[in-house]
């Protein structure tokens, strides 16, 4: 009895020194570890996505591997609605090793669009919950996660339609001018073509205009579209329809009654 | 006279000797503490409570530790050493909140999944609890033959 006793006692002890100093070496291990997060980028996509890049490196000198590594970002607006979500994933980072990858994540304006039209013309907060996971030495799982904001800046913040000046064209009609000035609020330039429709009181159409814009980034615009509108249709009140059309999104009609 | 006298000075010798090989136990014991607690020191630096939870677990490990080799030669010895080895596995159980521990600091929430390490130590543990309980039986048996012979 004595001998399977003390057997039963030298491997318990030996696998009870073998899980501590594991354990204490896989965790003391951590302290060499470095995760460096680069300045974040945006591009736009061949498509017309609004794309962030984030550099990660990690630079794994301790003493054990590090499996599972995944960094997982998702935007969201106030309400919970998740606008996009990009996750990067790498295997196994090996000991000793260091590596650089870029974490993605897309946005498409239109889709967020869908949600609210608020993003156009109104600056907001974005909230964005950050997951970091890993298994240090590809056995013990940890994950950090914080969450953080984002200012969205509107790339048609106050966005205004001016008095409309009216022009003699010809017998039958009159060219109305009408200002158009809004602020670029967003991280990206804005190009592309608003079109309005200007209806009287009675709902009949007068006429349509267009004009190209180009905006830069966080900077403010000012130009006028200008429409041959029949005289006979004119009206002390009436409606616009305005469409925009920019390679990041199309959106209308957006009604402004004027008079 | 003599012989009684004999006889309390082997008591006593054997009280030293137990006295003595608990004292050289809890210092090795807590010099490996000593020596694990430096490797050790960065998650105290940022879990708050974690230096002090292992303080607690090494005090009253000792303590059992000791107590068990006093009252070695006796039943008492191995009530002590399973007491140890329970101790261990509820002392994990609580502190490592059922294997996922969560943490807060600044506006950073980790959390840790120690499951699998918590796993093995509960069974390292109950094969000591087993261990603990085929040395007393085997004591009661070596006790019972000597009384019978």
């Amino acid at each position: 009895m004595k001998i399977p006793i003390r057997m039963i006692g030298i491997a318990t002890t030996v696998l009870w020194i073998f899980l501590i100093a594991f354990f204490v070496s896989a965790v003391y291990s951590v302290k060499d570890v470095r995760f460096n997060l680069g300045e974040p980028q945006t591009d736009i996509t061949p498509n017309n996505k609004i794309l962030f890049s984030l550099p990660v490196t990690i630079d794994n000198k301790g003493y054990y591997n590090i499996g599972s590594f995944n960094v997982t970002t998702e935007i969201s607006d106030e309400e919970g609605f998740t606008i996009t979500r990009g996750s990067t994933f790498i295997p196994i980072i090996e000991k000793g090793r260091e590596i650089t990858t870029t974490h993605n994540m897309m946005i498409d304006v239109n889709d967020l669009l869908q949600n609210s039209q608020d993003y156009l013309f109104n600056d907001t907060e974005l909230e964005i919950h950050e997951t970091i996971g890993m298994k240090l030495a590809e056995v013990i799982p940890v994950q950090a996660s914080t969450n953080l904001s984002m200012p969205w800046g509107a790339p048609l913040y106050n966005f205004t339609l001016g008095e409309i000046e009216y022009t003699t064209f010809n017998l039958t009609h009159m060219r109305a001018t009408i200002p158009i000035s809004f602020e670029n609020h967003a991280f990206f330039d804005l190009t592309g073509n608003i079109q309005i429709y200007m209806y009287n009181g009675t709902n009949i159409l007068l006429g349509e205009g267009q004009t190209i814009i180009e905006a830069p980034q966080h900077a403010s615009y000012q130009g006028y579209v200008e429409l041959d509108v029949s005289i006979m249709g004119i009206s002390e009140s009436g409606y616009f329809e305005v469409y925009f059309l920019t390679p990041f999104f199309n959106f209308g009609p957006l009604v402004i009654s004027y008079g | 006279m003599v012989e009684e006298k004999k006889d309390s000075k082997t008591r006593l010798q054997k009280i030293t000797i137990k006295a003595l090989k608990a004292t050289i136990k809890g210092v090795i014991f807590y010099g490996i503490y000593f020596v694990l607690s430096m490797f050790l020191a960065p998650i105290s630096e940022v879990v708050p409570g974690f230096q002090q939870t292992i303080e607690i677990f090494v005090i009253v490990y000792i303590f059992l530790m000791i107590i068990g080799e006093l009252t070695s030669g006796t039943i008492f010895q191995h009530f002590f050493n399973t007491a140890k080895a329970l101790f261990v596995i509820l002392y994990l159980i609580f502190s490592l909140e059922g294997g996922i521990m969560s943490m807060t600091f600044q506006n950073v929430n980790l959390v840790v999944d120690l499951r699998l390490f918590l796993m093995i130590a509960i069974l390292l543990s109950l094969l000591g609890v087993a261990k603990s309980v085929l040395k007393a039986v085997n004591f009661l048996n070596g006790k019972a033959e000597h009384q019978h012979f």
